[in-house]
């Protein structure tokens, strides 16, 4: 005990602020860490293409890892979100090839699709009292069970370019066209489904911060009793972010299947996984109570790029799954020391 | 070496001691948790076939002493010797072993094993890896049987009635040859059937040369098996004597004996005839029945009686959090139908929880969210965005009010100590400008200080015509700071005293159901 002098004697312990400061910078620092490395091993990794490439990547990540991140905050879970994402965008394709309706009408059936699948989750788990993991966990059987069907478990293409452009559009595309007639891409642009990203991004996140409802969800998360007796309408708020989440599914899945311009109704499947990893990554607690936006892109962007990495050194799938299995565990583990005192 | 102990102890226990030697003494038990000294040098002891009942307050040490007996906790000073042998229970599974048996208040069985199960679990009988089921239902069967109970050894512990529960708990200490036996508060969920057929069982195991140590607030009843009462207060032990020795009146005196050193602010507001709260015949099956008061302007009402005696669920019944079955509440004149404490709370009821961390607080949130948190609609704009400087404003102006003392607004709940928890509730109620407030066990676990604090902010609360109710289990606070008293017992109200008129002992009477009978 007396090897080292240890001057006030506090170093030893860290103050809680300082935990949640360190807590932050450890994910934003490995995120940074990983662009390092890659940058080194791979020449291409570290270009506006490939840039845009990863951020396109990790768009139907952090949209699902958004809705999580709600969810998980009042205390629950969903695991329908990858099934519910296939069923919304079979929905869309559809109602596009087979009823006729316009792209954006397609689109708009497929999204509330999900909505009404967060809807029937919401109901479950507030009015008839089921647990969050069995709830969504027959969402999860039910909704991939209903896009196999009605598809005759086949994808649906032919859906027309119009289909495609939410998926594959950019804002800001620069493209020269050559002396030799060849187009040269000069910047490859922002994404669609990128500004959308972030546009729900910065919503959710004013939501969460910045309104009663938010501030409602955080409540209920880390203190359900306590809620209820200071007259939160606690079913309304667990419910509105079933919603959100099967949404935010529903908007995933048309904007996966418009980059493909085919409708799969097995797109999605363990979705909900990476959804979860992310927030569980970006600091969000299983428990309730704690979470952010901005910690869950952190997490959606560090798969991301640990997938892309890895692929672009030739890791093979098998190994990034086991690499993203240990990250995951290492930082919920350093939450678990952050949490224990 | 342990065993053979334990061998050793058994037999010097059946064949050698003489019948008067104690079976069990404790000698200057004491026993310290992080702030609280819940006993300071307790002397105890059991003889062979005796009853002998601990009595004390809410508080005063009686589970916690029984947790050392049966090796749950292990004390920080003192000696106790159990059959002539000087031991030290490490764990609950050793205490068992050497035959000291505790059936807890609050069961212990599992519910979806079978009664044979759950007398023998963790001591199955074995046939290689196997249960021997054939043996664990017979073994079962002749505790049973031991007994007199006719329960099934196969049926489901969770099919069983309280009673049997506690049959099979007694059942499993039988199996186990305990010589002694611990009940904390067997027949607090019994009917009077049920409580003889208790009683007879343990007249029996009297008979049979059983210690038992028997914790019960039910003073009525223990006339008729007790043979000796020890009384505690404050973690001291007060007396030992011959319970037939001993008058009602006498025990409840010694269970509430100290003076009333602690400080009261001066009572400034004065009762009007004006009544605000009015209930009439309030009641909920099984729960309360019958449940009448009244409450006027510038009054604190007094919720007195025993844990489990229903102050706490009437309390959440008036606001919402439990639905009554009948009964009427009037608030100011108007009837209410409050169906959830969101009503309750519009309609201007406010109740503060005896629970404070599980039901008052979110703890991971900071100061400024707690206070607002039950009155949003004052910090945020039609379109559900909070005004940040208006919610600064309103956390700042109750920090000042009520002193609290927090290094920022943003300071999370769970790092403030009790008191200061209990004023971020308080103020978190007072800023929805509630019209009536229930204060559960306000001052529980909290330090001298705060509660004098705690305290004048009531006072000055009935001042300004706000109805206060105050729910309490120490009686000095009842004394001190209502006007008038409700005595619960069972469910029931059994008395409503003018405080200036009454005492510590007529209040024990009224709670522990004895009503006129002593005054």
């Amino acid at each position: 005990m007396s090897v080292t002098t240890n001057p006030g004697g506090k170093s030893g312990r860290l103050s809680d602020r300082q935990k949640d400061v360190i807590q932050k910078f450890a994910a934003l620092g490995s995120l940074f860490a990983l662009v390092a490395i890659f940058s080194l091993t791979s020449n291409a990794f570290f270009t506006v293409g490939n840039g845009m490439t990863v951020a396109l990547q990790v768009t139907s990540i952090a949209l699902l890892g958004i809705g999580a991140t709600c969810v998980i905050i009042t205390g629950g879970i969903d695991l329908s979100v990858g099934s519910v994402l296939a069923l919304a965008g079979v929905v869309a394709a559809l109602c596009v090839k087979e009823l006729g309706l316009p792209v954006w009408g397609g689109m708009l059936i497929g999204i509330l699709t999900g909505s009404a699948c967060g809807l029937v989750n919401g109901i479950l788990v507030t009015r008839m009292r089921l647990p969050p993991f069995i709830a969504t966990l027959g969402m999860m059987l039910i909704a991939r069970g209903v896009a196999l069907q009605i598809t005759g478990a086949r994808a649906i293409s032919g859906l027309g370019e119009s289909f495609g452009v939410l998926g594959n559009g950019a804002l800001f595309r620069v493209v020269r066209i050559g002396e030799d007639g060849f187009p040269t891409v000069v910047f490859p642009g922002i994404p669609y489904p990128v500004i959308l990203m972030i546009a729900i991004a910065l919503a959710v996140s004013f939501m969460l911060n910045r309104s009663v409802l938010g501030r409602h969800i955080y409540a209920v998360g880390s203190n359900v009793d306590a809620a209820r007796l200071s007259g939160v309408d606690v079913a309304r708020t667990v419910n509105f972010t079933y919603v959100l989440s099967g949404t935010l599914a529903g908007l995933t899945g048309c904007v996966l299947m418009s980059r493909l311009v085919t409708a799969q109704p097995n797109e999605g499947v363990m979705y909900e996984l990476d959804a979860i990893a992310s927030a569980v990554i970006g600091g969000t607690s299983l428990i309730g109570g704690v979470g952010s936006i901005s910690g869950t892109a952190i997490g959606a962007f560090v798969i991301g790029i640990l997938r892309n990495g890895l692929n672009m050194n030739g890791v093979s799938a098998f190994t990034q799954q086991i690499i993203i299995g240990l990250v995951i565990l290492l930082t919920v583990w350093i939450d678990q020391l952050r949490n224990r005192r | 070496m342990q065993d053979g102990q334990i061998a050793d102890a058994r037999a010097l226990g059946s064949h050698q001691l003489l019948a008067s030697e104690p079976l069990l003494v404790l000698a200057g038990i004491s026993k310290e948790f992080p702030g609280v000294k819940a006993l300071s040098g307790v002397s105890f002891d059991l003889r062979r076939g005796e009853v002998h009942a601990v009595c004390g307050e809410n508080g005063a040490g009686k589970s916690t002493l029984m947790k050392i007996i049966s090796g749950i906790y292990a004390a920080n000073d003192g000696r106790m010797t159990y059959k002539g042998l000087e031991r030290r229970f490490s764990s609950p599974l050793e205490a068992e072993a050497a035959g000291i048996a505790i059936i807890h208040q609050e069961l212990n069985l599992v519910p979806h094993l079978s009664v044979a199960e759950n007398i023998y679990l963790a001591r199955e009988p074995r046939r290689g890896f196997l249960v021997d089921r054939k043996s664990l239902k017979a073994d079962a069967k002749r505790c049973l049987d031991r007994l007199g109970v006719a329960i099934d050894p196969d049926r489901l512990v969770r099919g069983l009635s309280v009673a049997q529960c506690q049959m099979v708990e007694i059942a499993k200490a039988l199996s186990l040859e305990a010589e002694v036996l611990i009940m904390d508060e067997p027949t607090s969920s019994l009917t009077e059937q049920e409580t003889q057929l208790l009683f007879a069982v343990i007249r029996d195991l009297k008979a049979a040369g059983v210690g038992i140590v028997y914790i019960s607030h039910r003073l009525d009843e223990m006339a008729e098996i007790v043979d000796r009462v020890t009384i505690l207060r404050d973690g001291r032990h007060v007396s030992t004597g011959d319970f037939a020795a001993t008058s009602i009146d006498e025990i409840v005196a010694r269970m509430v004996g100290r003076s009333l050193d602690e400080k009261f602010p001066e009572r400034t507001s004065r009762p009007s005839d004006e009544v605000i709260l009015s209930v009439r015949g309030l009641a909920r099956k099984g729960v309360f029945s019958d449940v009448s008061f009244d409450l006027r302007r510038g009054e604190i009402l007094g919720f007195a009686g025993l844990m489990g005696a229903g102050r706490t669920e009437v309390a959440r019944a008036i606001f919402g959090a439990e639905t009554p079955d009948t009964g009427q509440i009037i608030l100011e004149g108007r009837e209410l139908a409050i169906s959830s404490p969101r009503d309750a709370i519009a309609a201007g009821i406010a109740y503060l929880s005896e629970d404070r961390k599980g039901q008052g607080l979110a703890l991971k949130m900071p100061v400024d969210a707690n206070l607002t948190l039950a009155n949003m609609e004052a910090v945020s704009n039609r379109f559900g965005l909070i005004d940040f400087a208006r919610q600064d404003e309103v956390a700042r102006r109750y920090v000042d009010l009520l002193n609290v003392r927090t290094p920022s607004i943003r300071q999370p709940v769970r790092l403030l100590s009790g008191g200061n928890q209990q004023k971020i509730i308080i103020g978190k109620w007072l800023f929805r400008e509630s019209r009536l407030l229930f204060f559960d066990e306000p001052t529980r676990g909290i330090d001298v200080g705060a509660k004098f604090a705690i305290y004048r902010i009531m006072d000055e609360l009935a001042a300004q015509g706000i109805g206060v109710i105050l729910i309490s289990s120490e009686l000095p606070e009842i004394l001190g700071m209502t006007d008038r008293v409700a005595v619960f017992h069972q469910g029931r109200i059994t008395g409503v005293l003018e405080t200036a008129g009454t005492d510590q002992e007529e209040i024990m009477r009224y709670a522990s159901g004895y009503g006129r009978a002593g005054s």
